[in-house]
């Protein structure tokens, strides 16, 4: 049976909200300020650590407070998760085309 | 190109053109027939898709739309493979979605080019093209918004016509 994550739960809930899926899509095209977010998103800047909050704890966005700014990014961590699974992927095609060509030669002239 | 690799006599080249793409191209001293049964008979996949490790075939329905599902029994574990061919033209084309059981819902699509090279050899050309987190959750939230968008207009019709 395949497990999924408790974190899927969070994921949707945190979706569920326009501004935080606008905030999302705004976090996509690059890494941006929580009160330049609140600027553009036309609330209070205490209103916006609440939506980037919840996009946190659902893994969707970091935040990382330089000097006196907070700035939001793109969840990072699973980023970096997939990073990892496209590197074994590449190295499992690269072992299994190595497997192919034994079988290959083994099996020549029986099939 | 970022890393060519010689070994047992035949060259594999490993190109990476995006983070997101995988490319790999390796010449077999086989005919193409016999490349492309390797892929697609049942018997023949179990003897090397597990790169040595036992493959139990669980599904292969090899036809667009089908159903294919594999389970590796390595020393760290059991570890299932799932996809769906999406393109099966013999013996040149076949594309497929494969997924791993331990990151679900990263969905990859793998196209694999069988090319003749008349001399009893195949050219087998594989890229896999993984989407990103960004791409699948847009397509999430999107799919969610838009579903949503009809359930309310079917709402806002169902409406209309009671009134």
């Amino acid at each position: 049976m395949v497990q999924y994550p408790r974190r899927l739960d969070t994921t949707f809930a945190a979706l569920s909200d326009p501004t935080r899926r606008g905030i999302l899509t705004r976090l996509g095209r690059g890494d941006a300020s929580i009160s330049d977010l609140a600027a553009k998103f036309g609330m209070t800047l205490t209103g916006m650590k609440k939506h980037v909050k919840i996009l946190e704890a659902a893994g969707l966005v970091t935040s990382e407070k330089v000097g006196r700014v907070r700035s939001a990014r793109l969840g990072r961590r699973r980023l970096e998760d997939e990073s990892a699974w496209i590197a074994t992927y590449q190295r499992m095609q690269h072992d299994r085309f190595n497997r192919l060509e034994e079988f290959l030669e083994r099996t020549r002239g029986e099939t | 190109m970022i890393n060519t690799e010689k070994q047992s006599g035949a060259t594999s080249t490993i190109t990476s053109p995006a983070d997101r793409e995988i490319h790999i191209e390796r010449v077999f001293d086989a005919p193409r027939d016999r490349v492309w049964r390797a892929f697609t008979e049942r018997d023949q996949i179990a003897q090397w898709w597990g790169r040595g490790n036992k493959l139990v075939v669980e599904r292969m329905e090899v036809e667009r739309g089908g159903h294919w599902r594999f389970v590796e029994h390595s020393a760290d574990g059991v570890h299932g493979f799932e996809g769906r061919y999406r393109e099966v033209t013999p013996p040149e084309t076949l594309v497929y979605t494969f997924e791993w059981d331990g990151m679900p819902g990263h969905v990859a699509v793998d196209t694999t080019i069988f090319e003749d090279l008349g001399d009893g050899r195949t050219k087998v050309v594989s890229t896999s093209i993984f989407h990103t987190t960004e791409e699948r959750d847009g397509m999430l939230y999107s799919g969610m918004e838009q579903g949503l968008n009809q359930s309310y207009a079917a709402l806002d019709e169902l409406l209309a016509k009671q009134e």
